[in-house]
Protein backbone atom coordinates (compact mmCIF):
# COMPACT_ATOMS: atom_id res chain seq x y z
CA UNK A 1 0.00 0.00 0.00
CA UNK A 2 1.15 3.54 -0.52
CA UNK A 3 2.64 4.78 -3.73
CA UNK A 4 6.27 3.82 -3.94
CA UNK A 5 6.76 5.55 -7.25
CA UNK A 6 8.85 8.72 -7.29
CA UNK A 7 6.65 11.59 -6.13
CA UNK A 8 5.55 13.99 -8.79
CA UNK A 9 5.46 17.00 -6.50
CA UNK A 10 5.77 18.02 -2.87
CA UNK A 11 2.15 17.24 -2.07
CA UNK A 12 2.53 13.81 -3.57
CA UNK A 13 5.63 13.26 -1.51
CA UNK A 14 3.87 14.43 1.62
CA UNK A 15 0.96 12.08 1.08
CA UNK A 16 3.35 9.22 0.37
CA UNK A 17 5.21 9.94 3.59
CA UNK A 18 2.00 10.07 5.62
CA UNK A 19 0.75 6.77 4.23
CA UNK A 20 4.14 5.12 4.74
CA UNK A 21 4.22 6.37 8.31
CA UNK A 22 1.03 4.49 9.12
CA UNK A 23 1.59 1.54 6.84
CA UNK A 24 5.18 0.45 7.50
CA UNK A 25 4.84 -0.66 11.16
CA UNK A 26 1.80 -2.73 10.23
CA UNK A 27 3.53 -4.27 7.23
CA UNK A 28 6.66 -4.98 9.28
CA UNK A 29 4.63 -6.69 11.98
CA UNK A 30 2.78 -8.75 9.43
CA UNK A 31 5.85 -9.86 7.53
CA UNK A 32 8.16 -10.46 10.46
CA UNK A 33 5.89 -11.74 13.21
CA UNK A 34 2.71 -13.06 11.70
CA UNK A 35 3.44 -14.86 8.46
CA UNK A 36 6.46 -16.95 9.54
CA UNK A 37 4.60 -18.31 12.56
CA UNK A 38 1.50 -19.47 10.72
CA UNK A 39 0.93 -22.77 8.96
CA UNK A 40 -1.54 -22.57 6.13
CA UNK A 41 -4.40 -25.02 6.26
CA UNK A 42 -7.39 -25.32 3.97
CA UNK A 43 -11.08 -24.69 4.15
CA UNK A 44 -13.60 -25.69 1.50
CA UNK A 45 -16.90 -24.66 0.04
CA UNK A 46 -19.47 -27.34 0.70
CA UNK A 47 -20.93 -29.05 -2.35
CA UNK A 48 -24.42 -30.43 -1.90
CA UNK A 49 -25.71 -33.31 -3.98
CA UNK A 50 -28.79 -32.66 -6.09
CA UNK A 51 -31.83 -34.40 -4.62
CA UNK A 52 -35.23 -35.01 -6.28
CA UNK A 53 -37.17 -31.81 -6.80
CA UNK A 54 -40.72 -31.23 -5.61
CA UNK A 55 -42.26 -32.36 -8.87
CA UNK A 56 -40.71 -35.80 -8.38
CA UNK A 57 -42.13 -36.28 -4.87
CA UNK A 58 -45.29 -38.10 -3.88
CA UNK A 59 -47.85 -35.98 -2.04
CA UNK A 60 -47.51 -37.86 1.25
CA UNK A 61 -43.73 -38.14 1.16
CA UNK A 62 -42.61 -35.79 3.92
CA UNK A 63 -38.93 -36.63 3.65
CA UNK A 64 -38.85 -35.95 -0.08
CA UNK A 65 -40.60 -32.65 0.55
CA UNK A 66 -38.12 -31.69 3.30
CA UNK A 67 -35.14 -32.41 1.08
CA UNK A 68 -36.67 -30.57 -1.86
CA UNK A 69 -37.46 -27.60 0.38
CA UNK A 70 -33.91 -27.48 1.77
CA UNK A 71 -32.57 -27.59 -1.78
CA UNK A 72 -34.97 -24.81 -2.76
CA UNK A 73 -33.74 -22.60 0.08
CA UNK A 74 -30.11 -23.24 -0.83
CA UNK A 75 -30.82 -22.47 -4.48
CA UNK A 76 -32.63 -19.30 -3.46
CA UNK A 77 -29.63 -18.14 -1.44
CA UNK A 78 -27.26 -18.85 -4.34
CA UNK A 79 -29.52 -17.14 -6.86
CA UNK A 80 -29.86 -14.10 -4.62
CA UNK A 81 -26.06 -13.82 -4.41
CA UNK A 82 -25.74 -14.14 -8.19
CA UNK A 83 -28.33 -11.39 -8.61
CA UNK A 84 -26.42 -9.21 -6.15
CA UNK A 85 -23.21 -9.61 -8.13
CA UNK A 86 -24.94 -8.65 -11.38
CA UNK A 87 -26.60 -5.69 -9.69
CA UNK A 88 -23.30 -4.47 -8.24
CA UNK A 89 -21.71 -4.63 -11.68
CA UNK A 90 -24.56 -2.69 -13.23
CA UNK A 91 -24.58 -0.06 -10.48
CA UNK A 92 -20.81 0.39 -10.60
CA UNK A 93 -20.99 0.89 -14.36
CA UNK A 94 -23.83 3.38 -14.04
CA UNK A 95 -22.12 5.30 -11.28
CA UNK A 96 -18.79 5.39 -13.10
CA UNK A 97 -20.14 6.63 -16.41
CA UNK A 98 -22.76 8.97 -15.04
CA UNK A 99 -24.49 10.70 -17.97
CA UNK A 100 -23.08 8.22 -20.51
CA UNK A 101 -24.52 5.26 -18.64
CA UNK A 102 -27.38 4.67 -21.04
CA UNK A 103 -25.05 4.08 -23.93
CA UNK A 104 -22.10 2.46 -22.18
CA UNK A 105 -23.79 0.07 -19.75
CA UNK A 106 -26.55 -1.33 -21.92
CA UNK A 107 -25.50 -4.99 -21.88
CA UNK A 108 -24.97 -5.07 -18.12
CA UNK A 109 -28.35 -3.46 -17.53
CA UNK A 110 -30.09 -5.91 -19.86
CA UNK A 111 -28.42 -8.88 -18.22
CA UNK A 112 -29.43 -7.66 -14.79
CA UNK A 113 -33.01 -6.90 -15.78
CA UNK A 114 -33.44 -10.34 -17.30
CA UNK A 115 -31.92 -12.03 -14.23
CA UNK A 116 -34.15 -9.97 -11.94
CA UNK A 117 -37.27 -10.94 -13.89
CA UNK A 118 -36.30 -14.60 -13.77
CA UNK A 119 -35.60 -14.42 -10.02
CA UNK A 120 -39.00 -12.87 -9.47
CA UNK A 121 -40.64 -15.52 -11.62
CA UNK A 122 -39.27 -18.25 -9.40
CA UNK A 123 -39.00 -16.77 -5.89
CA UNK A 124 -41.00 -13.55 -5.85
CA UNK A 125 -44.31 -12.93 -4.04
CA UNK A 126 -44.11 -16.15 -2.02
CA UNK A 127 -44.02 -14.35 1.35
CA UNK A 128 -41.85 -15.10 4.35
CA UNK A 129 -43.24 -18.60 4.80
CA UNK A 130 -43.11 -19.47 1.13
CA UNK A 131 -41.80 -22.99 0.57
CA UNK A 132 -41.07 -25.08 -2.47
CA UNK A 133 -44.67 -26.24 -2.79
CA UNK A 134 -45.84 -22.63 -3.06
CA UNK A 135 -43.24 -21.97 -5.74
CA UNK A 136 -44.38 -25.06 -7.65
CA UNK A 137 -48.00 -24.00 -7.46
CA UNK A 138 -47.01 -20.51 -8.58
CA UNK A 139 -45.40 -22.06 -11.65
CA UNK A 140 -48.49 -24.14 -12.32
CA UNK A 141 -50.76 -21.09 -12.04
CA UNK A 142 -48.53 -19.12 -14.38
CA UNK A 143 -48.56 -21.92 -16.95
CA UNK A 144 -52.35 -22.17 -16.80
CA UNK A 145 -52.65 -18.40 -17.13
CA UNK A 146 -50.29 -18.42 -20.09
CA UNK A 147 -52.31 -21.19 -21.71
CA UNK A 148 -55.46 -19.11 -21.38
CA UNK A 149 -54.19 -15.62 -22.06
CA UNK A 150 -50.91 -15.92 -23.88
CA UNK A 151 -47.46 -14.98 -22.63
CA UNK A 152 -47.17 -12.96 -19.45
CA UNK A 153 -47.10 -9.30 -20.33
CA UNK A 154 -49.39 -9.52 -23.37
CA UNK A 155 -52.59 -8.70 -21.49
CA UNK A 156 -55.67 -10.71 -20.57
CA UNK A 157 -58.20 -11.95 -23.08
CA UNK A 158 -61.88 -11.94 -22.14
CA UNK A 159 -63.48 -15.08 -20.76
CA UNK A 160 -64.89 -16.39 -24.02
CA UNK A 161 -61.65 -16.06 -25.92
CA UNK A 162 -59.69 -17.60 -23.06
CA UNK A 163 -62.04 -20.57 -22.79
CA UNK A 164 -62.06 -21.02 -26.53
CA UNK A 165 -58.30 -21.21 -26.87
CA UNK A 166 -57.78 -23.61 -23.99
CA UNK B 1 -26.63 11.51 52.11
CA UNK B 2 -23.05 12.11 51.29
CA UNK B 3 -23.11 15.23 53.41
CA UNK B 4 -23.38 13.17 56.56
CA UNK B 5 -19.85 11.92 55.98
CA UNK B 6 -18.51 15.41 56.43
CA UNK B 7 -19.42 15.12 60.06
CA UNK B 8 -17.04 12.21 60.31
CA UNK B 9 -13.97 13.82 58.84
CA UNK B 10 -11.64 14.86 61.60
CA UNK B 11 -9.77 17.45 59.56
CA UNK B 12 -12.53 19.95 59.08
CA UNK B 13 -14.32 19.84 62.40
CA UNK B 14 -15.08 23.20 63.86
CA UNK B 15 -15.24 23.92 67.55
CA UNK B 16 -18.99 23.42 67.58
CA UNK B 17 -18.72 20.04 66.01
CA UNK B 18 -15.90 19.03 68.31
CA UNK B 19 -18.12 19.94 71.22
CA UNK B 20 -20.90 17.80 69.80
CA UNK B 21 -18.49 14.92 69.35
CA UNK B 22 -17.37 15.17 72.94
CA UNK B 23 -21.01 15.12 74.05
CA UNK B 24 -21.78 12.04 72.00
CA UNK B 25 -18.70 10.06 72.76
CA UNK B 26 -16.65 11.52 75.60
CA UNK B 27 -14.27 8.59 75.63
CA UNK B 28 -13.78 8.44 71.91
CA UNK B 29 -10.34 8.45 70.47
CA UNK B 30 -10.02 10.15 67.16
CA UNK B 31 -7.33 8.30 65.33
CA UNK B 32 -6.42 7.96 61.70
CA UNK B 33 -9.67 6.25 60.74
CA UNK B 34 -12.34 8.26 58.99
CA UNK B 35 -14.86 7.78 61.63
CA UNK B 36 -16.11 8.48 65.03
CA UNK B 37 -15.24 5.62 67.22
CA UNK B 38 -17.31 4.66 70.14
CA UNK B 39 -16.32 2.57 73.05
CA UNK B 40 -18.73 -0.01 74.20
CA UNK B 41 -19.59 0.58 77.81
CA UNK B 42 -18.84 -2.64 79.47
CA UNK B 43 -17.71 -3.37 82.89
CA UNK B 44 -14.39 -4.95 82.37
CA UNK B 45 -11.34 -4.04 80.58
CA UNK B 46 -11.69 -5.05 76.95
CA UNK B 47 -12.17 -2.13 74.62
CA UNK B 48 -14.07 -3.27 71.53
CA UNK B 49 -14.78 -0.46 69.20
CA UNK B 50 -17.46 -0.08 66.60
CA UNK B 51 -16.41 2.06 63.72
CA UNK B 52 -19.10 4.20 62.22
CA UNK B 53 -18.01 4.91 58.68
CA UNK B 54 -19.74 6.01 55.52
CA UNK B 55 -20.75 3.22 53.21
CA UNK B 56 -17.99 1.73 51.07
CA UNK B 57 -20.45 -0.54 49.27
CA UNK B 58 -20.37 1.24 45.90
CA UNK B 59 -16.58 1.40 45.86
CA UNK B 60 -16.24 -2.27 46.77
CA UNK B 61 -18.87 -3.24 44.21
CA UNK B 62 -17.07 -1.21 41.57
CA UNK B 63 -13.83 -2.99 42.35
CA UNK B 64 -15.61 -6.36 42.16
CA UNK B 65 -17.05 -5.53 38.76
CA UNK B 66 -13.72 -4.32 37.41
CA UNK B 67 -12.02 -7.48 38.64
CA UNK B 68 -14.69 -9.71 37.14
CA UNK B 69 -15.13 -8.09 33.74
CA UNK B 70 -11.54 -7.08 33.09
CA UNK B 71 -9.45 -9.82 34.66
CA UNK B 72 -11.77 -12.67 33.77
CA UNK B 73 -13.31 -11.24 30.60
CA UNK B 74 -11.36 -8.62 28.74
CA UNK B 75 -7.82 -9.85 29.38
CA UNK B 76 -8.20 -13.60 28.74
CA UNK B 77 -10.42 -13.13 25.70
CA UNK B 78 -8.13 -10.46 24.25
CA UNK B 79 -5.10 -12.67 24.75
CA UNK B 80 -6.85 -15.65 23.18
CA UNK B 81 -8.04 -13.55 20.25
CA UNK B 82 -4.62 -12.01 19.72
CA UNK B 83 -2.67 -15.24 19.80
CA UNK B 84 -5.18 -17.24 17.78
CA UNK B 85 -5.34 -14.62 15.06
CA UNK B 86 -1.59 -14.10 14.92
CA UNK B 87 -0.19 -17.60 15.40
CA UNK B 88 -2.96 -19.82 14.00
CA UNK B 89 -4.62 -17.51 11.52
CA UNK B 90 -7.54 -18.05 9.16
CA UNK B 91 -7.61 -20.84 6.60
CA UNK B 92 -7.05 -20.53 2.86
CA UNK B 93 -9.83 -21.45 0.46
CA UNK B 94 -8.87 -24.47 -1.64
CA UNK B 95 -10.81 -26.66 -4.03
CA UNK B 96 -11.82 -30.00 -2.61
CA UNK B 97 -9.24 -32.66 -3.53
CA UNK B 98 -10.31 -35.78 -5.37
CA UNK B 99 -11.67 -38.65 -3.29
CA UNK B 100 -11.54 -36.61 -0.11
CA UNK B 101 -14.60 -35.88 1.95
CA UNK B 102 -13.93 -32.83 4.17
CA UNK B 103 -15.01 -32.98 7.79
CA UNK B 104 -17.92 -30.78 8.68
CA UNK B 105 -15.77 -28.23 10.57
CA UNK B 106 -13.48 -27.74 7.58
CA UNK B 107 -16.14 -25.68 5.85
CA UNK B 108 -15.39 -22.65 8.06
CA UNK B 109 -12.58 -20.13 7.77
CA UNK B 110 -11.76 -18.72 11.20
CA UNK B 111 -10.04 -21.03 13.71
CA UNK B 112 -12.40 -20.12 16.55
CA UNK B 113 -15.44 -20.87 14.36
CA UNK B 114 -13.85 -24.17 13.40
CA UNK B 115 -13.24 -24.96 17.08
CA UNK B 116 -16.84 -24.19 18.00
CA UNK B 117 -18.16 -26.21 15.09
CA UNK B 118 -15.92 -29.17 15.86
CA UNK B 119 -16.22 -29.45 19.62
CA UNK B 120 -19.42 -27.69 20.60
CA UNK B 121 -21.94 -27.79 17.78
CA UNK B 122 -23.37 -31.03 16.33
CA UNK B 123 -22.69 -32.31 12.83
CA UNK B 124 -25.17 -30.55 10.51
CA UNK B 125 -25.59 -33.59 8.31
CA UNK B 126 -26.37 -35.74 11.33
CA UNK B 127 -28.96 -33.21 12.54
CA UNK B 128 -30.48 -33.07 9.05
CA UNK B 129 -30.88 -36.82 8.88
CA UNK B 130 -32.13 -37.03 12.46
CA UNK B 131 -34.76 -34.45 11.66
CA UNK B 132 -35.85 -36.42 8.61
CA UNK B 133 -36.20 -39.52 10.75
CA UNK B 134 -38.40 -37.62 13.19
CA UNK B 135 -40.52 -36.32 10.32
CA UNK B 136 -40.91 -39.84 8.93
CA UNK B 137 -41.96 -41.30 12.27
CA UNK B 138 -44.43 -38.51 12.93
CA UNK B 139 -45.88 -38.90 9.46
CA UNK B 140 -46.41 -42.63 10.05
CA UNK B 141 -48.18 -41.86 13.33
CA UNK B 142 -50.28 -39.29 11.57
CA UNK B 143 -51.31 -41.74 8.83
CA UNK B 144 -52.35 -44.30 11.44
CA UNK B 145 -54.37 -41.65 13.24
CA UNK B 146 -56.09 -40.58 10.03
CA UNK B 147 -56.92 -44.19 9.20
CA UNK B 148 -58.44 -44.76 12.64
CA UNK B 149 -60.42 -41.55 12.34
CA UNK B 150 -61.81 -42.59 8.96
CA UNK B 151 -62.80 -46.02 10.27
CA UNK B 152 -64.62 -44.51 13.24
CA UNK B 153 -66.40 -42.05 11.01
CA UNK B 154 -67.63 -44.78 8.69
CA UNK B 155 -68.76 -46.95 11.58
CA UNK B 156 -70.64 -43.96 13.01
CA UNK B 157 -72.29 -43.33 9.64
CA UNK B 158 -73.26 -46.87 8.84
CA UNK B 159 -73.67 -48.31 12.34
CA UNK B 160 -73.07 -51.75 10.93
CA UNK B 161 -69.88 -52.90 12.57
CA UNK B 162 -69.59 -54.48 15.94
CA UNK B 163 -66.39 -52.82 17.11
CA UNK B 164 -65.80 -49.37 18.55
CA UNK B 165 -69.46 -48.40 18.34
CA UNK B 166 -70.83 -51.54 19.97
CA UNK B 167 -70.63 -51.80 23.71
CA UNK B 168 -72.02 -55.22 24.66
CA UNK B 169 -74.40 -55.34 27.60
CA UNK B 170 -72.71 -58.06 29.61
CA UNK B 171 -74.74 -57.24 32.73
CA UNK B 172 -77.98 -58.64 31.29
CA UNK B 173 -77.80 -61.85 33.32
CA UNK B 174 -77.62 -59.81 36.55
CA UNK B 175 -80.65 -57.82 35.42
CA UNK B 176 -82.56 -61.08 34.84
CA UNK B 177 -81.57 -62.43 38.26
CA UNK B 178 -82.59 -59.22 40.01
CA UNK B 179 -85.88 -59.27 38.12
CA UNK B 180 -86.57 -62.76 39.45
CA UNK B 181 -85.67 -61.70 43.00
CA UNK B 182 -87.88 -58.61 42.83
CA UNK B 183 -90.76 -60.66 41.45
CA UNK B 184 -90.42 -63.15 44.25
CA UNK B 185 -90.40 -60.36 46.88
CA UNK B 186 -93.36 -58.69 45.25
CA UNK B 187 -95.27 -61.94 45.33
CA UNK B 188 -94.49 -62.40 49.01
CA UNK B 189 -95.01 -58.85 50.23
CA UNK B 190 -97.56 -57.46 47.83
CA UNK B 191 -97.82 -53.99 46.28
CA UNK B 192 -99.16 -52.13 49.26
CA UNK B 193 -95.84 -50.60 50.40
Amino acid sequence: MGDNKTPRNIFDGFINAAVTLIDSPVTWFRERVVTPNRESYPWYHQKFRRVPTIDECYTDDVICFYEANSQFKRDKAVDSEILTILRVRMEDCNMFHGPDAEAKCKSLVETYKEAEANWFCKYGDLGFHGNVKDAYMKQKHRMVWERRHGPVGSGMRDAAAAAGDE
Amino acid sequence: MAAWSTLAKPQQTSAVLQGIRRLLAPNATSDLRHGITQQIRCGGGHHKEMFITPSRFQWNKCKDMVHYYVFLGVIPLSLITFFVNIYVGPATLTPIPENYKPKYWEYYRHPVTRFISRYIMPNPQMEYERHMNVLHEEEERRQLYLLEKKVKQLMAERSDYQAYYYSPNTAIKYYRKMKEVKKEENDRQGDNL
